[in-house]
């Protein structure tokens, strides 16, 4: 029996058409059956998470979904779960990633969506999570309360795996209704974590519904931005604009564009004895995920003036991709993918005059550059530029043209640098600065491309300070 | 002056009648050997990648030299300052990077375009009127496509042959006049020309109801495609536009296949099917290869085209393209230009940044 995709609740899913997605290119292949939903589905199914979530959701306290979160996550923690055994063999498969790397990755991420974490995830957005669930007094006086919107839609993009649990937890924290949409890169995490949700908190299996269509096909689109009341994606920037165009008027759309990472690296990290762990750390941020996440390295400054020079420094980060290729070999390809490679290769040698290093299949590549303006995109799949630079505190100018693009910023410096590097990279535009080898983990409560994961799909209901005392002169008590 | 011993080898092996693979391999190594010794930049590309004339022992093992390296580097065997031509192609991508190629004379590009014309378009007959539908040579003195034309013209055209493009687009009265001249006389027809440019002709002509039923025997040559253009059409509407506005049966519409990065051109037998058969003379070889590895992909797969053509001797014999193909029976099938791959999951693929960087 093939795997299905999708979750709707309150829908027949005989009465459904299916269409079937194949994955597997090297090795084992998987059928992967998807609903075909018209705009009348998705109107209807809208309906229905809209009442559920209204009926069990919203008048939970969020530490009772907290608590169903954390039990749906300590299910994913168990190897031995039938769901967590259906992603440790499937989703290998789905994304190509090489197996090893799937499992370590998904039990770190998971990790990050625990109770302490989820509770920390709350602290981050709101002084007093208690807003969610009653009126709070308000420091300036009256009260408030955080209301999330009743019907969230999220339309995800891309293959790492578990990517839509961030806004799938979200959505439940702050109480909304949700009805996410795949990519066709990878259907299936969100929904078996929809499945397991159901399973682990039976009053909320009609809260979290997960639907696909065809990339480009506007009705059912439409019909879901049009029940929504609030809808966050994930795309490139065209993906986006074109989602935006087909907005209501008035909804209110958050736009998680595609964005580019880069690392950095000082002086005093290039003694001999730090050289190669650097180096290892610089590799991993690579090789994770074959560079697909928005939080992995494009390009690696090197200062000069170290005792490893930023030349050998790139030897020595070939050397590492080589090994971590031994361990996680790099997913297969296709021929564009190979040919966009092939492409970089050409123009880091040609039109950078840049020195390539790289083994002969392709399963990883390092240019050289000595200084220039070095900040570039890489093709992705395992191939970094190096860039030799006198001074780190050069790069953020480099930058800073750059800054709507620009995500994470991995860093091997001492303290002081650690600090004065930040600040000049907050200024131009730089989100999150990680410790090199971090770089693909974020951690619980990030602030996502700077923004407030939870406080940016809520409203708050505010009563006014002059309200209760006028309140009081109408009380039945009063005198 | 002259001739270098190596163009009178060309221009023998060229004219010969069916040379086998052995004197193929042997004249490939021998240019191999010669630019390695005469073409700095391309020595230092193949050295790098441990190719040298002691290790190449088969023309296939030749080092395919990506056609992004013509952007940069000055890929010639003579000085630059001393070639009688130099090609360059439109430089529409790469901020405006062309990619060049130095002939240091052109007696044995032209010997390979008529001979391997002769067979292809001419198929036999020895002259035909022609038009031509691209700037000449004097408007475009770089353009490979436009000594192509000339070339044809000046060897294959009948008197009265010539373009019918000037500085102000194409000359419709011409074209017309051209058309309507062979009709009455019953004497076959060229057509050659860029592909956009006969979408161009064809519009005109249809906003005027014109069609026309050019004599048996005439013909079209297209070349170039539509990528980029106003508009693109799919190649059966295309054909089957040509066959109804001129009266010329699909099978004798001739596609081409050329790049400023070589020397000889590739041509199909007709386009009764599209995508149709290509194929080079004797002395070029088509593979079709992973771009990254190299390697050959197997008979049937889609992969990247790498040209190997001999008459290319002032620059490189072998290049890496960036045109998708497969092999197949008779030759290759063209597949467009390889699209650049969208990154899988969050982060930027290079095209999304380069845009985005643009508008920012």
């Amino acid at each position: 029996m093939p795997e299905r995709a999708g979750y709707l609740p309150g829908l027949d899913p005989a009465a459904l058409q299916w269409q079937t997605l194949t994955f597997g290119r090297t090795g084992t292949a998987l059928a992967v059956e998807v609903p075909v939903l018209g705009a009348g589905d998705m109107t209807r199914l809208a309906a229905h998470v809209r009442q559920q979530a209204a009926e069990r959701l919203r008048p939970l306290p969020v530490a009772r979904v907290v608590e169903a979160v954390d039990a749906a996550i300590a299910r994913l923690l168990d190897r031995s779960d039938p769901y967590r055994r259906r992603m440790d063999d499937l989703l290998p498969i789905v994304t190509g990633y090489d197996r090893e790397m799937v499992r370590l990755g998904l039990t770190q991420y998971l990790k990050t969506f625990r109770k302490p974490e989820l509770l920390r995830f709350l602290a981050e957005d709101f002084a007093n999570p208690a807003m969610l669930d009653d009126f709070q007094p308000l420091p300036k006086g009256g009260f408030g309360k955080a209301f999330g919107p009743p019907l969230l839609a999220h339309i995800w993009a891309g293959n790492v795996p578990g990517l839509p649990l961030w806004t799938q937890v979200s959505g439940l924290l702050v109480k909304a209704g949700g009805i996410g949409k795949v990519p066709s890169a990878e259907p299936l995490f969100a929904t078996w974590f929809a499945q397991l949700l159901a399973e682990v908190a039976p009053d909320l299996a009609g809260c979290l519904a997960v639907v696909w269509w065809q990339g480009g096909e506007e009705a059912p689109e439409r019909a879901l931005l049009q029940a929504a009341d609030l809808t966050l994606a994930y795309g490139s920037n065209a993906s986006l604009a074109a989602i935006q165009s087909r907005m209501p008027p008035a909804k209110r759309f958050l736009a998680y564009g595609h964005k580019v990472s880069f690392a950095m690296i000082a002086a005093a990290a290039l003694d001999p004895a730090k050289a190669g762990d650097t180096a290892r750390r610089a590799a991993y941020d690579v090789a994770r995920y074959d560079q697909q996440g928005c939080f992995a390295p494009h390009v690696v400054f090197v200062e000069h003036g170290g005792a490893i020079t930023p030349r050998t420094f790139a030897r020595y980060l070939a050397r590492e991709l080589a090994a971590f290729g031994e361990r996680y070999p790099r997913r297969g390809l296709t021929m564009a993918e190979a040919g966009s490679v092939a492409a970089w290769r050409q123009r880091e040698e040609f039109t950078h005059g840049g020195e390539v290093l790289g083994d002969e299949a392709g399963t990883w590549s390092v240019s050289y550059q000595e200084g220039g303006a070095g900040f570039g995109p890489s093709c992705l799949n395992r191939a970094v530029r190096v860039v030799a630079v006198d001074n780190l505190a050069d790069v953020p100018a480099q930058v800073a043209p750059y800054r709507t693009l620009l995500q994470t910023v991995g860093i091997a410096a001492p303290p002081g640098d650690l600090f004065r590097l930040a600040e000049a990279l907050g200024e131009a535009g730089v989100t999150r600065i990680a410790a090199l080898g971090d770089m693909t983990a974020p951690e619980a409560g990030w602030h996502h491309d700077g923004r407030f994961n939870l406080l940016d799909l809520v409203q708050i209901t505010e009563i006014d300070a002059r309200a209760e005392p006028a309140a009081d002169r109408l009380a039945p008590y009063a005198d | 002056m002259a001739q270098d011993p190596i163009v009178t080898d060309l221009l023998d092996f060229i004219a010969a009648d069916r040379p086998g693979d052995g004197a193929f391999n042997a004249l490939a190594l021998k240019l191999f050997a010669w630019q390695f010794q005469h073409n700095q930049p391309f020595a230092r590309f193949a050295r790098t990648r441990g190719k040298t004339p002691r290790t190449v022992k088969h023309w296939a093992d030749i080092p395919a030299v990506p056609i992004n390296a013509f952007k940069t580097l000055d890929l010639t065997c003579c000085p630059p300052e001393d070639a009688a031509a130099v090609f360059m192609t439109s430089g529409t991508t790469q901020g405006g990077l062309r990619g060049k190629s130095y002939h240091a004379d052109l007696a044995v590009y032209d010997a390979s375009m008529r001979r391997n014309f002769a067979e292809r378009f001419m198929r036999g007959a020895q002259k035909m009127a022609m038009g031509v539908l691209f700037p000449t040579t004097e408007m475009m003195p770089n353009s490979s496509l436009a000594h192509y034309l000339d070339l044809a013209v000046r060897s294959f055209g009948t008197p009265g042959s010539g373009h019918l493009i000037g500085p102000d687009g194409i000359d419709l009265p011409r074209l017309i006049a051209d058309l309507e001249r062979a009709e009455a006389s019953g004497e076959p027809y060229g057509l050659l020309g860029a592909s956009f440019s006969l979408v161009h002709a064809l519009d005109a002509l249809q906003a005027q109801g014109r069609s026309f039923r050019l004599p048996l025997g005439s013909r079209i040559l297209d070349t170039g495609g539509f990528k980029g253009q106003s508009r693109e059409l799919a190649l059966d509407e295309f054909y089957d536009s040509l066959a109804a506005t001129f009266g010329v049966s699909r099978s004798d519409c001739v596609n081409m296949y050329g790049m400023t990065e070589l020397s000889t051109q590739f041509y199909d037998d007709g386009n009764a099917v599209c995508p149709s058969v290509k194929s080079g003379p004797h002395w070029t070889r088509t593979r079709v290869v992973n771009p990254l590895t190299g390697g050959a992909v197997p008979k049937g797969e889609t992969g990247v085209l790498a040209h190997t053509d001999l008459a290319h001797y002032n620059i490189v014999t072998t290049i890496l393209t960036e045109d998708a193909g497969v092999e197949v029976d008779g030759g290759f099938l063209l597949l467009g230009r390889v699209a650049g791959a969208e990154a899988q999951g969050c982060s930027m693929a290079v095209d999304e940044f380069l845009s985005a960087a643009a508008a920012g």
